[in-house]
Formats: C-alpha cells, structure tokens, sequence
C-alpha cells in the first residue's frame, strides 16, 4: 500500500503540472469553440515566442545554480539599439549580428564578475538590469519608433512563414530542442547541470568547472540578445522597457515548469510547459471576455499549485531536523 | 632512519620542505613526504594535522606556498587536477563529492563519458564502460540506480569505482571506511590486496589501528602540521605509534574545582538508532560531565540525535531518575529536561537572521516568558538575556544584534545560552568548541563546568582528545558504532584515548 501511494505521489509530482494543463485546454475549449481553432493555437504560440526563448535562457543559468536578472533590461536595450540602426539604414543580417554580440558582450561581463571576481550572481545581474535600462533611455531618449517605417524587410523574420509555420513558433521550438537535446545528451549539458548540483563532483574529476560556468553565462546572454531581437520585431517596434514583464514571467515558468517532469528540478520541457501554460491562460481568459485583471490572479494560483506539487516531492527526501 | 640510499630510484611521489599556510593557522610546516614505489604507506594524525592538506596539495586542489612536489619524476608545481590525473594520480575523497541526480555509471565515468558522432553521450557504452571499475569494488549496486538513492556505503564504493576510471598508478585513500559498513569494509580491503600485487602506489589515511597494520608498509606521523617520522609498520608496536601521535602531552587548563557528582540521573540501556550505533548503554549522575569521544563515523552524533528524538530509533530504553522517557521528537526530550546542542550549529541550532534576544529564548519562551501562555513578558525576557550576555561574555553590541553576524564562537555561545536559560536537567553538548578561537572556547568550557556545578547532567561529544580528558569526569569511547571502552578521567591519558580511539584491543600492552 505504501508502495502504491508513494509511485501516485511520484505521479503527480511529475505530471500534474501536465494534468492541470490539459485540464485548462479543455476547460477553455468547452467554453470557446475559437479556442482550438488553428489560428488560434498559432497565436498562443506565436505569443510565447520571446517569453520562451528568454526562459531557455534563465533554465540553462538556473540549472547550473546561478541566477540572471539581466535579461529584463538588455531587451528594452536592444530595442533601442535596433531602432538606432534601423533609422540609419543598416542591413538586417548586421542588425541581428550586433543582437547577438550585444547579448554575448553582457553574459561575459557577468561571467567575469560572478565566476572571476567571486560576486553574487543575483546582485550582479540585478544591477545590469537597472544599467540596461539606463542605457535604454540614453541610447532610444524614450521614444517609441515603430520599423515599418524605416525597414519592412528585417520585420519578415517573425511574419514569415517556413512551410505551414510561422518562423517565431520555429525559433522557439528550434530552440527548445536545441537546448533540450544539448542539455540532456551532451557532455558539457550534463555538466552545467552537475555545477548546480555538486560543483566538488566536477572540480574534482579535472574539469575546469569555472569556465563551464562562464560559458554558460555567455551562452545565457546570447539567448537573452535573440530574445530582445525577437521581442523587438514582435512589437514592430522599441518601446520603453519593454522587457519588463518578461522579468516575473519568465522566473514563473522556470519555477512552474521545475513542478513538471522532473519535479524538483529545472529543466526545459518543463520551462516550455510552463511559458506555454501562462499565455494559455491569458489567451483562453481573454476569448471568453474575463476582466484582465482576473489573468494574473489565475496565473498566480497556478504558481502556487505548481510550488505545492514540489513541496510534496521534497517531502519524500528530506528527513526530520529540527 | 638510516640513509636507504638504494630506495632513492624507488621513490615515485617525493615533496620536500611543504608549507601552507592559511589565515591564521600554519597547516603545514616544512613537510617532506617520500613514497615508494608499489607500497603501501599509511599517512597517520590526529585532527588537524595536516594530513588531508597534505593529501589535496599531492591532487593540486591546493597549491603550496612554499616547497617542491614531485610525482613519478616530474616537477607537479603548476599543474592542476587534470594533469595529476594524467600522471595516474587518484584521490579518493573523504568528501563523498558525487553528482546526486546522476546514475551511477554516470557518476563513474564523470568526465570521461563515450560520445557518438554527434557528439552526443552514448549512454549504452558508458555503462559497460562503467561496468568492470564497479565490479572491481561491489557487485551489488545497480549501475542505472541515481546516486541520490544509494546509501552512504555505497556512495563511498561508487567514489572508489570512479578513482579507477583514470587508470591510476597512485591511489590516495582519505579514511575510506568512516563511512563503510562492515560488508563493503571487507570488500575495500580485498580490491585494495588486488591493486597491490599489481603494483598500484597506495597512499592510505586513516584512524584505526587494525586497518594500518592490515594493509599497509610504511607510516608517515605527522603532528601539528609537521612530520614527526616515517617508518615501516612492522617496526612500530601500537602503542609507540599513538605515542608519536600525541607528542608531549599539555595539560589544558579549565578552570574546574572539585565536582560534586551525585546520583545516577538518567540511564540509556541498549540504545539502537536507525544508523551506525549498536546497543549503546550508560549511566550519568547528576554533577558530572561525561565525555563520548570516538573518530568520525563511529557513531557518536547517532547517539545523541536518538537520545533527543531528533532521529528515529529502532529500540532502547531512556530513564530520567527512574522514570522511562518516551521521546519520539524533540519536543518531547525538551518537555522531559533534555537540551541538544549540535554540532551544526548554524543549520540546526541558531536562527541566523534573528536577534540574538529571540534566539536565546526561543525554546523556553512558553514555559519561562510568556503570560496565560501567550503575550511575551518583554521586560522579562530583556532582562535575562541581558543577564546572560554578561554572564557569558558574548561579544556583541546589542542583544538586538542578528546572529548571522556574529563569529563562530559568540555564535555557539548564543546556542548554549538559549538552552541554559530553559533550566534542562541534561545538557548533550556535540562538538561544541569546533571551529571556534582559544578564548571562545575557554568560555564555553566555563558555562559547561557552570551547568555541572548546579546539578545538571552533562554529556560532552568530541573529537579533540585534549579537551575530553581535561573536562570531562568520565570517557565513554566508541569504535565503529559500539562502546568499547570506559575510562574515569583522572586516571588515564590521552595516549590510551587514542589507542581506544583508534581501535586497539584491551589485549595489548597498556600504553604509558
């Protein structure tokens, strides 16, 4: 009896998360009869672009046991750098090439504070957010400029289609199996993954544990760079702090989606999940015409759902101490 | 020791002149360290020695400040883990320094994981890859088991396994059987016997006696962070050897006048917690201080963690004068007079981000400081703790400070005064003075000479040897989970802790 109690605790722990999403698609079905329509799942999917890519990001940092908060302001930057060279009438394939830079350039900056000088990588990042959105305002002087006016070429990346799909929907889904087959099936994937786990375990086998963690910040802040890239031409525009409410949403789905498949612990299906999961709510709360500010409080008693689904797995492991 | 000029060639790992230094203490000093080739040298101390200092300068997770290392004829200074490891160098860990959520031959093969043409893991071979190093060591543990599942045992074994993945020529050993169980013990001894005839370098470290004489060739002693001498084993009787361990012995001065020990208060018969311990039984009286002392691994945390319910136990009696207690957490041991003070002070014993006023009185807020059990008697509790910091002399400027800034010592002190002030008749003191300066010490041993004088009983957990002997009435030692040996204080030395200690049986001679 113990037995099987504990294998459905184990179920739950893992699927649950799952469960309740599917529970939610036919909640939201039976209620909308738009809901499942094709076009609509192409907009639910569409919208969880750049909340997906930056979440991939913040998995592969939170996995190796770090954090990074950057991402919320380098968006808004970039935003702002993009529109800069837009207006002055550079190709597209060099604007995404500074993207990505941009994004590198801060993910090593943090590396070097956080692995190099041995500072706290959430006082690191939080204080590269606030500089962001400083040189935000400096570099874009808080004005909203919208791209089709200057460029309507670099826009065909995210309103393009590649055979039956849109491009966002394949970038992020691109994206995730990239991250998810290099996380899971490569050396240095399982490695991030033993940093956050036992950092001894990986020093002392003669791996240079340190640069595995500035890596993965660099590789952090190139995903972060694509997400201000996608968020940027999403909008069609630069609008002031606009990475801002990636800042809780992400973190969300990170933490929700740590309450799937692998309860307890980061990982990207679960990120996916979880990204998937908050536009779902939104999409499927604002068909049926629900007040807005009903979606957050929705969403927040997923989270809490998701932290109550963890907490019974800990259960399991940790022993009493007083 | 003679000039064994014709052992000269022999040598495989030399270091001459080793320093290290860190803040405060001198860990190593001047140190010369010579092993031969194919033997089997036992690298033997007491806590704090220097011994695994000496151990992870050899595997370069630390560098020296001062003096040469050579390995197998090649300068080792400048390399790092990896190159050691290339030389054929392993350390086996007292640390069980392993990846919980990945399996075992995972664990096994870390770093060395086969990969496709794709360059991903190819999980298949890893695991015939991992197969014959585990089967050298254990046969029973499942090589897609997840390490987090395995028992501490087992654990240790799979560190084993994953040391013979680098193919070593020399072995390091950092007390491998702290954390074995009798079955995997033996198992260890019989894979160690095979490395030698092939000729495998072992360098073993360890607290007990049997293990030394069993396995190994040569002794190295190091004392204090020197080198005392090295010698072949069978040239040193036992008792010589834990004399050259202990070195002059120093009378610690605590301040204790003459102890006024009464009646039995609490009784333990035939305690056996979940882990480790086996059938513990002992007496204490009232005004005395009873010293547990034992290596790491023997038990002795297990006792006390059963004792205040902080563990489950499997059986056993405990009687507080006469009356049968029925402790199945710490709640109920804190009811009945019992005070736990761990040895994880700052995990287990102290709210680090409160004040050190709310830390004090938290465990007897309700029975000492609160009115109609709920509203706090502020002025009450101030004055108390106010009383105690003087009393204890903690170093801090307000009973308002938090106790995540204070020092280790004041820290601890913070931990014993909180437990003083809920009038327990039984005081478990386990490690108390760990990690903390001469003078914080000295005040510790005062609150606890103070608590014997007004009648409490006193159990005093240790692995410092100095202190037991010059603070405790009576010893208790265990050796792998079991008492072996009581001892009345006064009339004994620490030479013959160590012996017990360390294992040696009343058959011997009896040391001086």
């Amino acid at each position: 009896m113990g037995q099987k109690a504990d294998n459905w605790n184990k179920f739950i722990a893992n699927y649950g998360l799952l469960l309740a999403f599917l529970l939610a698609i036919i909640v939201f079905s039976l209620w909308s009869e738009n809901f499942l329509r094709w076009g609509n799942v192409q907009n639910i999917l569409i919208q969880t672009t750049s909340l997906g890519v930056c979440a991939f990001g913040l998995t592969l940092i939170m996995m190796m046991g770090e954090i990074d908060l950057s991402y919320a302001g380098l968006t808004g930057m970039i935003g702002a750098v993009m529109l800069k060279m837009i207006m002055a009438g550079y190709s597209p394939v060099s604007v995404v090439f500074v993207c990505l830079a941009i994004g590198m350039a801060s993910g090593l900056c943090i590396a070097i504070l956080v692995v190099g000088l041995r500072m706290s990588s959430f006082m690191v990042t939080l204080a590269a957010w606030f500089i962001y959105m400083g040189l935000e305002r400096y570099i874009g002087h808080g004005v909203t400029h919208w791209i089709y006016k200057y460029d309507e070429n670099i826009l065909k990346i995210v309103q393009g289609h590649a055979g039956p799909l849109p491009v966002p929907i394949i970038i992020m889904l691109g994206l995730f199996l990239l991250c998810w087959l290099f996380q899971t099936r490569t050396r240095t994937g399982q490695y991030i993954l033993a940093l956050g786990e036992n950092i001894e375990a990986v020093k002392e086998v003669g791996l240079k544990a340190n640069l595995l963690k500035g890596g993965t910040f660099v590789a952090g802040g190139l995903i972060f760079g694509l997400t201000g890239l996608i968020e940027t031409l999403r909008i069609g525009g630069s609008m002031v702090y606009s990475g801002r409410f990636l800042l809780i949403y992400a973190l969300g789905a990170v933490f929700l989606g740590s309450a799937a498949f692998k309860a307890g612990k980061y990982n990207f299906p679960g990120t996916l999940l979880g990204a998937l999961f908050f536009y779902t709510i939104i999409n499927g709360l604002t068909l049926n015409m629900v007040k807005f500010y009903y979606i957050p409080l929705v969403q927040g008693l997923f989270l809490i759902l998701a932290v109550a689904i963890t907490t019974v797995k800990r259960g399991e492991i940790e022993q009493v101490q007083f | 020791m003679g000039t064994a000029r014709n052992g000269d060639e022999d040598v495989v790992i030399k270091a001459s002149l080793i320093s290290k230094y860190f803040p405060g203490v001198i860990a190593l000093d001047n140190v010369d360290f010579e092993v031969r080739k194919g033997e089997t040298h036992a690298l033997v101390g007491e806590n704090g020695a220097g011994k695994s200092t000496l151990m992870k300068i050899l595997y370069r997770e630390y560098s020296e400040d001062a003096g040469s290392l050579y390995i197998d004829g090649k300068n080792a200074k400048g390399m790092g883990i990896r190159q050691v490891r290339n030389l054929g160098l392993s350390l086996i860990h007292q640390d069980l320094n392993l990846v919980p959520v990945f399996t075992v031959a995972h664990n096994v093969c870390m770093g060395l994981e086969p990969v496709n043409k794709l360059g991903f893991i190819d999980w298949k071979e890893l695991k015939q890859k991992a197969a014959p190093y585990l089967k050298e060591i254990s046969s029973d543990i499942d090589l897609d088991a997840k390490v987090e599942e395995l028992s501490n045992s087992q654990q240790q074994l799979v560190t084993v396994a994953r040391a013979l993945v680098a193919h070593p020529r020399f072995l390091i050993l950092d007390e491998p059987t702290a954390r074995l169980d009798q079955k995997s013990t033996e198992a260890l001894f019989d894979f160690l016997d095979r490395c030698k005839e092939k000729g495998i370098t072992i360098i073993y470290i360890s607290h007990r006696l049997e293990e030394i004489y069993r396995l190994c060739d040569r002794i190295t002693v190091l004392r204090d962070g020197e080198k005392v001498l090295t010698a072949p084993v069978q040239e040193l009787a036992q008792t010589e050897l834990v004399k050259h361990m202990v070195g002059r012995e120093l009378k610690q001065q605590i301040p204790k006048g003459e102890a006024s020990i009464g009646e039995v208060v609490f009784s333990v018969r035939n305690l056996n917690p979940m882990a480790k311990a086996k059938d513990i039984s002992f007496d204490l009286h009232s005004g005395e201080i009873l010293g547990i002392v034992g290596s790491i691994g023997a038990g002795k945390s297990e006792v006390a963690r059963a004792i205040f319910g902080a563990d489950r136990k499997q059986s056993g009696v405990i009687r507080m004068q006469g009356e049968e207690l029925k402790i199945r957490d710490p709640r109920d041991a804190i009811d009945a007079g019992i005070a736990l003070v761990p040895e994880e002070r700052r995990k287990q014993g102290l709210v680090t981000t409160e004040s050190i006023r709310k830390n004090m009185t938290l465990p007897s807020l309700g029975k000492n400081f609160c009115a109609g059990g709920f509203w706090i008697k502020q002025r009450k509790e101030k004055e108390a703790v106010a009383k105690s910091i003087k009393d204890f002399r903690l170093a801090t400027p307000s009973p308002e400070q938090e106790a995540r800034l204070l020092s280790g010592g004041t820290q601890q002190k913070v931990v014993i005064g909180k437990w003083l002030l809920s009038d327990s008749k039984i005081y478990i003191f386990d490690e108390p003075t760990k990690g903390i300066d001469v003078g914080g010490k000295h005040d510790i041993y005062k609150m606890i000479v103070d608590l014997a004088k007004n009648g409490a009983g006193v159990i005093f957990i240790s692995n410092e040897l100095d202190e037991v002997l010059a603070l405790c009435d009576r010893t208790l030692i265990m050796f792998n989970g079991r008492l072996v040996k009581e001892v009345i204080n006064k009339d004994t030395t620490k030479n013959e802790l160590l012996f017990y200690v360390m294992g040696g049986k009343d058959n011997g001679s009896k040391s001086g």
